[in-house]
């Protein structure tokens, strides 16, 4: 018997990175993603002065030739400052988003494998944080905390939490359901190799695209924290809180208010870009 | 008699692919003109093509004329709901769920301009009583998700023949439909043709279906025409080979395909099985469920292939995964060589799962996608064996021979695979546990049927070389006539009637089997039928008793 | 239905019970004393002051018995008073949450009148360069951060401009801020519109109606809109819940008199029960609210109505 007539195999591209730069919004994300990390791990390089540096210019200068981006009202250079605050924005997306996902990974995937009540527990305490919002989440954190660039990062990433459980246990609950886990259950496959071998992997796409996603709200979350005055403390260069300080001179030197702006929305744009085309890329082309 | 609806070369293309080339065929008023294929023939996008209604960037060419005029003339607005009427296969999505079954039978009326608001409800009225609906005057107020898919269907009938067309056009109008509603809506079919003297387009993949309905057959394969005719002479001598392969490949209800019969002894024993399933209830108020098994108990012999038949909703597909532990039974025993495995748990119950096995329905689902073949069809053996690499290698490409595949296939992914090769894969994965038992669940129905043949051969060849024992949940009769040693017809929850393939289906006795063999559609244009029966009140669901040796019937 | 609602009434009383553990804990949870820390400000406040406020606090009593205590007078309408003047935290909430309620559903109807027809627009058009356009206006819009549209609103129609006062609490002073928060939510109605839309436009449903020879128009209007609207109005008790986080943020920017205002002063003068009160009632507003969007849900859906 052969089973070459009933083929019509259909070639999909395994090169995920090709489909990827084939989207506009995967390609701008990206592009717009990597220069971030470039600009922060190479600030001490690109930076021409020391970002906490008073009088490295004269106050209030507009952008021009020695300071392309202006100064502050210490004279501090813009440019120094919005390069070093990348360092601190990407470190802040990636600390707290990575502490939403492991731990809402671990309770989605828990709650979706194990069933019964520990699944009722887990999700209905979710579903209860969830309603709190991430802002009050947050907000309830740094009063207990108290403000500090530290806090607010665990903040947004434990607001996080619920989002991330949430959205693992539908994901981790469809795979479970599919006949290729019920096989393998069927074949003698213990929880450590069923969760391992088939449940995680399966996750892990859609999970990369939420948490990409994520990187753009948490970065939201604690720069507006920080703006409020609850985040990063003086003399920080974050964003959100350069933003804060402009306000006072938002006559006399708009692009103190600007910069940092464009900064933060150029930045969550990239994430945000990069994650769409990472959801339509990573989608496996099962059927047509 | 002149034709309806001409249509002379018609072509459907997407930017430079070509889904449908050069069809022709004539409609006349009072016929049933079927156009068969299977996935991917192009037969749905016919029908689209001449309702005007083809996805925005497809384009059709060709000349269809209804009415003298040119359907597919460019600017042409075909006269839908007037003119040609479509139905589409899902009738669980063919109503809008947010409006009253009242609205949607009579906006279509007023738009026309065919009627008042009034007149417009007495007619919707009078039709859903003219296509079987009881209490029509209630159904107007209700809504879609109120009505069950045969009730849906009729609604989609009666939405549709409200508006006088001269052709409908039926895409697979009852391939989602359990078999007895199958034939009720097929009735209807038939006695609105003979009654309003329509011509009916009926596409279908079910050659049964086009036997029993059909006065011209239109076979469709890649988009083109391979033949076009009288259904009866194509049948009987069909000239296009895959017509002839399509016809080969059907299987049959009133095929006697004679199987040695298997005497011998007890392999798995399932006893006074009861599973209710219940939604989450509130805190106030308990859900007492729907029972899917009602205490019911099967012998399954060593080396036999039994098979459990049923509509949906029957426990057929419960069952099997009970005896695979995939579902906790509420009570009841399940023995396997004597071991009671509805006792063991832990590391006891994975070490003893191998012995039962299972072949799912969906073959694009039963495959991880993130494994190759090969870790797939090794993983049974890495759980329960310490073998070598190179023998674990060895095992699969022979596994892999063994289902009709070759073994460089082993590092391949599944999406490179089409649903029968899967389905292979599927097979050879349940075969390297080395098992006893094998429950195959509905392992062809989302195959094409010359596909399906073949796979079910291999189930059968492999159920031989490897002493196997099935178990073959199906709800298509003359598939289960095909592979099947001995049958079990299930209904609600409860086994109706127990025994031999040939003694069952020649000499049914519970009168549910009889009404499922009777409207199980039989490719043969010569056997048409009238009007069949249709089951209706109370039947025996009792505790089963013996009516012949090794033939068990409820009382 | 009245399951369907009795189930979420159920959840929603949970929440607000979980929440007011959680308040009582919350005191707690903070480093060092914090009744020391609520007065590290303030000088020459004596030891036996400070025995005072944490007796009338309850903080001496075993947790238990302050949880008990804290439910007792909370049933009374009491919520404690100020640290720092003393008044009634309840009465001093209360004055406060009608502007922010103002100001959220003011935003709410902003993002809805914005958003839906566009996003509706856009899967109309699903594919064309109006579409595109439009969502990568939208993905733009979700990108802002709300402080800053707020700060470059406020300084182009209150500073260049001069059309708008720049704080205050006036009809005209709501503009802004309403603005700033409605714009960014209107970017997010416009996706979930869009892609819901884009759903029911390729069901069987819709293509019947075709099929049936309606005119588009009505397609559009009765069949898509009416089932494509759903999962939007299923997400608005969500949103009101982001208006009412973003609300903080905003609040602070006009000077917008409301509880998130309130509640980032109290957090800077460790004026813990205005915390607590705070918390509590943000909880249960976005509660009621999503009950209610809940109710208006079922009552629109028929799979829900009539089950």
């Amino acid at each position: 018997m052969s089973a070459a007539t009933d083929t019509h195999v259909s070639a999909a591209p395994r090169g995920f990175l090709r489909r990827l730069l084939a989207s506009p919004s995967g390609a701008i994300g990206l592009v717009i993603v990597l220069l971030l990390i470039l600009c922060a791990v190479f600030a001490e390089a690109l930076a021409p002065y020391d970002p906490n540096k008073m009088g490295a210019g004269a106050r209030f200068l507009p952008p021009g030739r020695d300071h392309p981006l202006g100064t502050d009202e210490f004279g501090r250079d813009m440019f120094s400052r919005i390069l070093f605050g990348s360092r601190i924005t990407l470190l802040i997306g990636a600390v707290a988003v990575g502490m939403s996902l492991t731990i809402g990974m671990a309770v989605g995937m828990i709650a979706a494998f194990r069933r019964g009540w520990i699944e009722a527990i887990l999700m209905r305490s979710t579903d209860v944080l969830f309603s709190f919002t991430e802002t009050l989440i947050a907000l309830s954190f740094v009063a207990v905390l108290g403000p500090s660039l530290q806090n607010a990062v665990i903040a947004v990433g434990v607001a996080g939490i619920p989002f991330y459980a949430r959205t693992c246990y539908a994901a981790a609950l469809v795979e479970t359901s599919k006949p290729y886990f019920e096989a393998s259950i069927a074949a003698g496959a213990g929880p450590a190799r069923l969760v391992l071998v088939h449940l995680l992997p399966n996750v892990l796409p859609t999970m990369i695209v939420v948490a990409t996603l994520g990187v753009s709200t948490a970065i939201l979350a604690a720069a507006g924290l920080s703006f409020l005055g609850l985040g990063a403390q003086p003399p920080t260069s974050e964003w959100g809180y350069m933003l804060a300080g402009s306000r006072d001179y938002i006559n006399r030197a708009p692009w103190l208010m600007t910069i940092p702006g464009i900064a933060i929305a150029v930045t969550v744009l990239g994430f945000n870009l990069l994650g769409d085309g990472l959801r339509t890329s990573l989608d496996p082309v099962e059927r047509k | 008699m002149s034709a309806l609806l001409s249509v002379k070369d018609l072509s459907v293309s997407l930017g430079t692919k070509t889904l449908v080339e050069g069809i022709s065929f004539d409609l006349a008023p009072g016929q049933v003109l079927s156009i068969v294929g299977e996935s991917g023939s192009g037969k749905s996008m016919t029908a689209k093509a001449l309702m005007g209604l083809l996805p925005p960037k497809a384009t059709a060419r060709g000349v269809a004329m209804f009415d003298g005029q040119d359907l597919l003339a460019p600017g042409a607005e075909p006269p839908r709901g007037t003119g040609i009427g479509l139905i589409f296969q899902e009738p669980m999505t063919a109503l809008t769920p947010v409006l009253t079954i009242g609205l949607q039978l009579t906006e279509a009326l007023e738009s026309h301009g065919l009627c008042d608001t009034d007149d417009a409800r007495g007619r919707a009225v009078a039709m859903l009583d003219r296509v079987g609906i009881p209490q029509p005057e209630a159904r107007m107020r209700q809504y879609p998700h109120e009505l069950s898919g045969g009730m849906r269907q009729r609604v989609v009938i009666a939405m549709m023949m409200l508006l006088g067309p001269r052709v409908l056009i039926a895409d697979e109008p009852t391939t989602a439909l359990d078999v007895t509603v199958q034939a009720q809506i097929l009735d209807l079919l038939r006695e609105i043709v003979t009654e309003t003297r329509i011509g009916l387009i009926l596409i279908t993949h079910d050659m049964g279906v086009v036997a029993e309905m059909a006065d011209h057959v239109l076979v469709m394969k890649s988009g083109q025409a391979e033949e076009f005719g009288p259904t009866e002479t194509v049948f009987a001598a069909p000239k296009a080979p895959f017509t002839r392969t399509l016809l080969d490949a059907v299987p049959r209800i009133d095929d006697a395909a004679s199987r040695a019969e298997v005497a011998s002894d007890t392999l798995l024993q399932a006893r006074d099985i009861t599973k209710t399933f219940r939604s989450r209830g509130t805190l106030l108020r308990r859900d007492d469920g729907q029972r899917a098994l009602d205490n019911v108990s099967l012998d399954v012999r060593r080396g036999e292939t039994l098979a459990l038949v049923g509509e949906s909703g029957s426990g057929k597909t419960t069952l099997g995964r009970v005896i695979a532990r995939l579902t906790d039974a509420d009570s009841g025993r399940i023995l396997l060589d004597g071991t009671d495995l509805t006792k063991l748990s832990g590391r006891a119950l994975q070490a003893q799962r191998r012995a039962v096995q299972m072949v799912f329905q969906d073959p694009y689902a039963s495959l991880d996608p993130r494994l190759t073949v090969g870790r797939t069809i090794a993983e049974p053996m890495i759980i329960h064996e310490s073998l070598s690499k190179a023998e674990r290698l060895h095992r699969v490409d022979r596994l892999l021979q063994k289902v009709g595949l070759s073994g460089d296939m082993a590092l391949r992914y599944p999406h490179e695979f089409s649903g029968g090769q899967r389905q292979r894969i599927a097979i050879a994965r349940a075969i390297a546990a080395q098992p006893t038992v094998v429950i195959a669940d509905e392992p062809t129905s989302a195959l094409d049927v010359s596909i399906q043949a073949r796979v079910l051969d291999l189930l059968d060849d492999l159920k031989q070389s490897e002493d196997l024992t099935m178990l073959f949940i199906s709800h298509d009769l003359a598939v289960v006539r095909q592979i099947a040693d001995r049958v079990a017809v299930m209904r609600n929850g409860r086994i109706l009637e127990l025994g031999p393939s040939a003694r069952l289906f020649a000499a049914p006795k519970h009168p549910y089997t009889r009404a499922l063999i009777d409207v199980a559609p039989v490719p043969d244009p010569t056997r048409k039928r009238g009007k069949r029966p249709v089951l209706q009140g109370d039947y025996p669901v009792g505790p089963l008793t013996q009516t012949a040796p090794d033939h068990w019937v409820a009382a | 239905m009245w399951r369907f609602l009795g189930t979420r009434l159920a959840m929603g009383a949970l929440t607000i019970w979980i929440t007011t553990i959680l308040v009582t804990l919350l005191i707690h949870a903070v480093p060092g004393d914090p009744v020391q820390i609520m007065y590290a400000q303030s000088q020459g406040t004596t030891p036996e002051q400070i025995e005072d406020v944490r007796r009338s606090l309850g903080l001496d009593r075993p947790i238990p018995v302050q949880y008990a205590l804290y439910i007792e007078r909370l049933l009374q309408g009491d919520l404690g008073n100020t640290i720092r003047g003393g008044q009634p935290v309840l009465e001093v909430i209360m004055q406060r949450l009608p502007n922010t309620l103002l100001l959220a559903c003011t935003a709410m109807f902003i993002a809805i009148l914005i958003g839906v027809p566009i996003g509706f627009l856009a899967a109309y058009r699903e594919g064309s360069f109006a579409d595109i356009a439009l969502m990568m206006v939208a993905i733009a819009g979700i990108s802002m951060p709300h402080f800053w549209l707020g700060l470059m609103l406020l300084f182009f129609f209150a500073l260049e401009l001069g059309w708008l006062p720049v704080s205050g609490n006036g009809w005209l002073n709501l503009i802004l801020p309403a603005l700033t928060l409605g714009l960014s939510n209107a970017a997010i109605f416009a996706r979930l519109t869009r892609s819901s839309m884009i759903d029911v436009m390729s069901q069987d449903y819709v293509q019947t109606a075709f099929a049936k020879g309606l005119p588009k128009a009505l397609v559009l209007r009765r069949h898509v809109l009416r089932a494509g609207l759903l999962p939007v109005v299923t997400m608005m008790g969500l949103q009101f819940a982001f208006m009412m986080g973003g609300a903080i943020v905003v609040e602070n920017i006009f000077s917008w008199n409301g509880v998130g205002r309130m509640a980032v002063e109290a957090i800077f003068q460790r004026d813990y029960p205005i915390i607590q009160g705070f918390i509590l009632t943000f909880s249960v507003v976005v509660v009621v609210v999503a009950i209610a969007i809940d109710a208006l849900y079922a009552v629109l859906d028929p799979r829900i109505r009539r089950s």
